[in-house]
């Protein structure tokens, strides 16, 4: 798999998912019924607020602990994480911005040929799995970046990033 | 063949004799070799003149089982547990082995990994079941048996994925690398292709077609039926062929739809009402509407506060462009919340769509349409409103914004649209609206929540309130004896040691001295006694007292006699000596109650009691009841520094 010069490539970037704290207890209750755009799921204990602008869906939870997700960029993952913590201050709540992380990016590449999996897999024996009954795609795992790209047999190549999360909830 | 020549004479000629197990020079007959081990079937001949060989059968993990003697035997108690799981992990997977026509070499590497799974905890948390199906399907992936996960799922009716999940959690752990099964997944794909193209190309019939077909029977009740009962039965309901049914459900879908669009239609009516009057308000200036608005605001009724609201919804942002725009916005969206809500209601109950519907020519609303109402036009003013709710905010002259930025966390406005996120919030009316909505949508939860609160002030009150479901941890006591004996048989009675062990014989030994040990005041059922004839219970009941004897006889009498014949530890026991009734070795096996308070006994010891001892000790046992009885000799606990108590002595009993 050389680094193709000729065709460009297009990896693009489909979803950004960041974490943040509000930093201050936050009435579900309240944010439900008084915002237009929520979901209120109290068996779950967390309200959904789904804004329009950046397209973006925050699950937050009573504790102040917000996760966003549906982002395209990183910098649009940033602007609507701000854009929901100011919300939220209008709600009334002493918010502050506090520690904004990217959690995860998902991109998709596509290759302009096809991938034999069962070869590939072979060639990289412990660090892909392949298991068609389980699941149609290769799964390669890079441990040093921590990523994990699933390969499929259409040339379609989608690539999960996760920057390291353990304990956020 | 060690001996070849003799060392007597230097002949070579030795005759071994097998069955005495002896070596014998024939030149010089001196014997060279006595007791040879030999390993010969040896047969015995049984009642009935029937020859049986000797021996015994030892399992196939015999050594990991058998306990103990001695020193070690405190780790086989642990052992015991884990050759349970192996036994009953072996066993399913021999169940699940046959049923995939797995040889029994598979099986046996399948059990080898089932060792190992357990040897590194790997089943904690997961069903046996997953467990030993990821372990077989392992034996099968590594041994390129025709077996897939989906066969192994199939019979055990679990998710595919879930045993997915297991099985490629074990390989990882156990680095196993298991070829790629996908060519036989390919190859099996390919094959059911092929049937289905041969039929095709029998019948003349497209795959869309065979595929629809499949799906439609499955509806029909004959699928259903087993082939057997296929074979049999022959239904009497006759089934309507698929493109009626499909027919039918067509024609409701568009008297569902035609329904449907009627209502919108009435609801677009009055929207659009909506949406003349507050153009026609958009005319006015802005603190005249609210005046306007604060007169309408007093309105109870809710159909004319509603009306009100979207009268004077008007002050809007300055550029009117803007105000079509987001109007179209918030109309679309919430034309569809009013679907929504309407369809809500529908499935409810008509009577939504009833109030809608009646809604238009007289303000009176019937009860059920006044909320409906409310709640569907709702959304429609908040949206249009909502530059009222600016000016409301601009009013109040709120002075959030200075705050929340400060501190640590400073929100960055750049880029941020305060108007838009304005927009997001709804005024007080909506959020009355909006909760009511709320509160029915989520009645079931609310309720659900309001008697558990009930039930845990109830509880409270009662005093059996527990916080949370506690895992009431064993908290054995420290056992309180008065003898080593008391408390090795309290101790035995706690742990609920095996069933293995003959505590008959146990305190036959105890009690040899004569006058036997009382403690034993209950018979426990742990230890799956032989249930004794109820005269050996009565005496068992018998508190202590009784043989609590003769202390000093019973460790001199048992002492001497037992201590060539048992290990130190028993001797310990011995030498406390809480001598147990003298039961004959079928008795029952009676377990100490020290805490039960002492008591006279309650019946006199039954023929099997030998009271050797006298009877004058019984009360002094009585009266030393409680005490800590000091003896002679050291007790078990200060022999043996506390740990093992008399467990191996048991063992030795058994045989």
């Amino acid at each position: 798999m050389e680094p193709s010069n000729d065709v460009a490539l297009d990896i693009i970037i489909t979803n950004v998912v960041a974490v943040f704290r509000t930093r201050c207890h936050l009435n579900l209750r309240t944010i439900a019924l008084e915002g237009v755009n929520v979901i209120y799921k109290p068996e779950y204990g967390k309200v959904l607020m789904k804004l329009r602008k950046p397209r973006i869906t925050a699950s937050i939870w009573s504790s102040g602990k917000i996760i966003c997700t549906g982002a395209t960029s990183e910098d649009e993952a940033k602007q609507g994480a701000r854009r929901l913590a100011r919300t939220l201050q209008k709600l009334g709540f002493k918010v502050r911005f506090s520690e904004f992380k990217v959690v995860n990016v998902l991109a998709v590449c596509s290759m302009p040929f096809a991938i034999r999996l069962i070869d590939f897999t072979k060639n990289n024996r412990p660090i892909a799995s392949y298991e068609p009954e389980l699941h149609p795609a290769a799964t390669y795992r890079i441990k040093t970046l921590k990523a994990t790209v699933q390969v499929f047999s259409t040339g379609i190549i989608c690539s999960i990033q996760i920057t390291g999360i353990t304990k956020f909830l | 063949m060690t001996s070849r020549i003799c060392k007597n004479c230097g002949c070579s000629e030795i005759d071994l004799d097998q069955a005495r197990g002896n070596a014998v020079c024939t030149n010089c007959g001196s014997v060279l070799e006595d007791n040879i081990i030999v390993s010969e079937v040896q047969f015995v001949e049984g009642s009935g003149g029937i020859s049986s060989a000797v021996g015994q059968f030892v399992s196939a993990d015999g050594p990991v089982k058998a306990p103990v003697l001695g020193t070690g035997f405190h780790t086989s108690l642990g052992k015991e547990s884990r050759a349970q799981t192996l036994q009953n992990g072996k066993r399913q997977i021999h169940n699940l082995g046959s049923q995939l026509q797995l040889n029994q070499h598979c099986l046996d590497t399948a059990f080898n990994f089932f060792k190992m799974v357990v040897s590194k905890h790997l089943t904690r948390g997961r069903k046996m079941a997953h467990v030993i199906a990821a372990c077989l399907y392992l034996v099968c992936r590594t041994e390129g048996t025709p077996h897939m996960l989906l066969d192994l799922s199939d019979l055990l009716q679990v998710n595919v994925y879930i045993l997915g999940k297991t099985f490629l959690l074990l390989a990882r752990e156990l680095c196993i690398n298991s070829p790629a099964i996908a060519l036989l997944v390919a190859a099996r794909m390919h094959e059911f292709r092929r049937t289905v193209k041969d039929v095709i190309g029998v019948v003349k019939v497209c795959e869309a077609t065979l595929r629809k077909r499949l799906t439609e029977f499955e509806d029909t009740p004959t699928s259903q039926l087993t082939i057997d009962e296929f074979m049999r039965v022959d239904l009497e309901q006759e089934c309507d062929p698929p493109s009626f049914t499909a027919g039918q459900r067509k024609v409701k879908m568009q008297a569902l739809e035609q329904e449907l669009a009627k209502k919108l239609d009435e609801v677009q009516g009055e929207i659009s009402l909506y949406r003349d009057e507050i153009e026609t308000e958009l005319e006015n200036s802005r603190p005249k509407l609210r005046g306007i608005y604060a007169a309408y605001a007093k309105e109870i009724d809710p159909l004319d506060e509603v009306l009100s609201q979207a009268s004077c919804s008007s002050p809007r942002e300055v550029d009117p462009e803007e105000d079509e725009e987001l109007e179209a916005v918030a109309q679309h969206l919430n034309q569809d919340f009013l679907c929504q809500v309407i369809q809500g209601e529908q499935q409810g109950d008509e009577r939504g769509g009833e109030g809608v519907t009646e809604e238009a020519p007289p303000p009176h609303p019937p009860p059920r349409g006044g909320p409906s109402l409310a709640s569907i036009l709702g959304p429609l003013p908040s949206a249009a409103s909502l530059g009222l709710s600016e000016s409301i905010h601009e009013c109040i002259a709120e002075d959030k914004d200075s705050d929340g930025k400060s501190g640590s966390g400073e929100l960055d406005l750049d880029g941020i649209d305060d108007n838009e996120i304005e927009r997001y919030i709804l005024n007080d009316k909506e959020v009355r609206v909006k909760t009511a909505l709320w509160m029915k949508q989520n009645e079931e939860y609310l309720r659900e929540q309001k008697e558990k609160e009930e039930r845990i002030t109830k509880e409270k009150e009662q005093g059996t309130y527990k916080e949370k479901p506690k895992k009431t941890s064993k908290k054995r006591e420290p056992i309180r004896a008065s003898t080593a004996g008391e408390a090795i048989e309290k101790m035995l009675e706690q742990k609920k040691i095996s069933s293995k062990i003959n505590y008959d014989v146990l305190r036959d030994l105890n009690s040899k001295g004569g006058s036997g040990n009382s403690s034993p005041a209950q018979p426990t059922s742990t230890e799956e006694p032989p249930s004794g004839p109820p005269g050996r219970k009565r005496l068992t009941r018998r508190k202590k007292q009784p043989n609590k004897t003769n202390m000093g006889l019973a460790t001199t009498i048992m002492g001497k006699r037992l201590r060539p014949l048992i290990s130190s530890a028993t001797k310990k026991k011995r030498a406390a000596s809480q001598v147990t009734p003298n039961l004959t070795p079928a008795a029952t096996p009676v377990l100490p109650n020290l805490s039960s308070p002492p008591s006279p006994n309650p019946a006199p010891p039954g023929p099997t009691m030998v009271e050797s001892g006298p009877v004058a000790y019984d009360e002094v046992a009585e009266d030393e009841e409680e005490e800590e009885v000091e003896e002679p000799c050291v007790s078990a606990l200060q022999l043996l520094g506390g740990n093992e108590y008399g467990c191996e002595a048991e063992e030795e009993e058994v045989f």
